[in-house]
């Protein structure tokens, strides 16, 4: 248990570093929130084009489709951030030179790699939540109060999932030096499978039926009941099960493939070469 | 009668093996390290020196053989990586934006140490290797000299047992390169051992107690520096001469020979002292004979001439 804690105080030190990090790439940062603003924006005159009747309605309340795809941005752009920075976290560090500085302090590699994430586990969140605000002042967008509790569990339940990907793919880097291939193919598959633009009903039957098993369908349909449908907790329905079910799966496969692919790199000594 | 005898071992290894595929770096390596000593590592370029480190911070596993460092087996236990400052051979192991202080900070609190504490020795030890002004700018105004000092000051961090450290002073300036070897020594004072990988075989003498001089895997030679430096044989000496006077080689009567010095000029010549006879009585017998000696020299530094013929002679 002390270990744990002792472990546990090391990742702050992570996140102050990249906190430093973002601020001496401010211009970087910037651009970051343009271009999210200016997808808000754009998004904003698509909808003007779609008839409302079309979309889904949530808890017997009919969408806008501007309502509808803010969702689908914020939870697509949650996911890209932290499945990218996940999978790349080790990788970076290898690149960089700094991964053997980090692996000879009396530091595991777990905690490093939690501890590479966790600046942006909080800081995107709550990046993307100051968006919605502002569009919503700015632009108007129709959500209940009420839903911000259960979408943020909901998203909570998801993160082990893209966590475990990240993870996944980050065995993959770690081993082969190369991975961005498999990330892009894993982030279109989700994506487009996830209702995050349009409608589920609009996929074929086939596709439907995985999106019903897909966490990130879940948490945006999840979402929308909550923020759209102003339904509160009776948005975390049966489907939260086989979420949570996913992302424990997958965080336990993500976990000892990472762990697999470090062994190999220190049994070859090829650790900290890129 | 071995160090480790009269103080513990620090570090234990025998019959050490580590392949890259088919190189192989390390062959059956055996080396001790006591408590409080400053055990050089010398060797040529891929000699095995830095995967020897490596194996011992616990960042490659040993293909075969064991390690023991501070009783207990080389490998990744954070127990042992609390013990062990490693300040490795590779420039950029720090983040470029972040300043000396910031990284240092960082490094201290991985080793767990609380903030203020971490910034308290953080500060400690950039002034310790003179970079106190210099610890608020970013690393990426660094020249190499001091991100290598930085790098020392970060191995100091936890007040380790065990210093590994891999060409530590190969950027530095003579005054740096001291004042590292001075922060080395002391940690010794303070009952730590240090392994201190170089090619700067000048900085032995006064420094390092006892050498391991590694060539192509295996261990070439391993003794005090004094045995080394008698391995380079007698003394040698170039002699320059004032004028082309002959001189018979009777006149040196056993105190040693003259031979022509390699690259240089007629005027030159190489005196090889007998084992026991004076360089003062050599050049007096010298003069009674009619020589005039204008300048006198050390050949090469004993160490070097041991350490090349330990390294050639394997290679013939």
């Amino acid at each position: 248990m002390s270990v744990l804690v002792a472990e546990a105080r090391k990742v702050p030190a992570f996140m102050r570093r990249d906190f430093l990090v973002m601020l001496s790439y401010r211009a970087a940062f910037a651009g970051d929130l343009f271009y999210i603003a200016i997808q808000a924006v754009m998004f904003g005159f698509v909808a003007e084009l779609i008839d409302p009747s079309k979309l889904p309605s949530y808890g017997g309340v009919p969408a806008s489709y501007f309502d509808f795809v803010m969702i689908g941005v914020v939870i697509t752009t949650v996911c890209t951030v932290l499945l990218q920075r996940v999978a790349m976290a080790v990788r970076q560090e290898q690149m960089i030179g700094t991964l053997e500085a980090l692996l000879v302090t009396p530091t595991s590699a777990t905690t490093v790699q939690v501890g590479s994430v966790a600046f942006d586990l909080v800081f995107v969140p709550i990046r993307m939540a100051l968006l919605l605000a502002a569009v919503a002042l700015t632009l108007g967008l129709g959500y209940e109060a009420s839903g911000i509790l259960p979408s943020l569990v909901l998203l909570a339940g998801l993160v082990p999932f893209v966590w475990g990907l990240g993870l996944m793919t980050a065995a993959a880097i770690v081993t082969f030096r190369r991975g961005t291939g498999p990330l892009g193919v894993i982030m279109s598959v989700l994506g487009l499978a996830s209702g995050a633009f349009f409608p589920l009903a609009l996929l074929p039957e086939w596709l439907q039926r995985l999106a019903q098993a897909n966490p990130v369908a879940i948490a945006m349909e999840g979402t929308r009941e909550a923020l759209i449908g102003g339904v509160g907790w009776a948005a975390i329905g049966s489907d939260f099960i086989v979420m949570v079910v996913l992302s424990g799966a997958a965080m336990f496969a993500g976990v000892a493939a990472f762990r697999v692919a470090l062994a190999r790199e220190h049994r070859r000594g090829t650790l900290g070469l890129y | 009668m071995k160090l480790a005898a009269v103080r513990p071992p620090a570090i234990e290894i025998e019959g050490l093996h580590r392949s890259f595929g088919s190189v192989q770096a390390l062959k059956g390596v055996d080396l001790e390290v006591a408590a409080g000593e400053v055990h050089a590592l010398l060797g040529p370029n891929g000699a095995g020196k830095t995967t020897l480190m490596r194996i011992l911070s616990g960042l490659v596993d040993p293909t075969a053989g064991s390690a023991h460092v501070l009783d207990r087996r080389a490998g990744r236990s954070p127990e042992l990586r609390a013990l062990i400052g490693m300040v490795p051979s590779g420039d950029r192991t720090f983040y470029l934006r972040l300043s000396g202080l910031e990284n240092l900070v960082f490094f201290g609190r991985l080793h767990g140490l609380r903030r203020r504490a971490a910034h308290a020795r953080a500060s400690e030890l950039l002034d310790a290797v003179g970079l106190g002004e210099a610890g608020l700018r970013p690393i990426s105004t660094y020249s190499h000299g001091m991100q290598k000092r930085l790098s020392f000051a970060r191995a100091l961090l936890s007040d380790p047992q065990l210093l590994l450290v891999d060409e530590a002073t190969h950027d530095l300036d003579p005054v740096a390169a001291q004042q590292v070897r001075e922060l080395a020594s002391e940690r010794t004072r303070n009952g730590a051992a240090v392994l201190w990988a170089t090619q700067r075989i000048e900085e032995l003498h006064g420094f390092a107690e006892r050498v391991t001089v590694l060539d192509r895997g295996t261990v070439a030679f391993a003794g005090s520096v004094t045995a080394l430096a008698a391995i380079g044989g007698g003394d040698r000496h170039i002699l320059q001469f004032g004028s082309a006077a002959t001189i018979p080689p009777a006149v040196l009567d056993g105190l040693g020979s003259l031979h022509p010095a390699p690259g240089e000029d007629a005027s030159h010549a190489l005196l090889a002292l007998a084992p026991g006879a004076s360089l003062g009585a050599a050049i007096a017998a010298l003069t009674a004979a009619g020589a005039e000696i204008v300048s006198c020299r050390d050949e090469r530094p004993p160490i070097e001439r041991a350490f090349l013929a330990v390294t050639t002679e394997r290679a013939a």
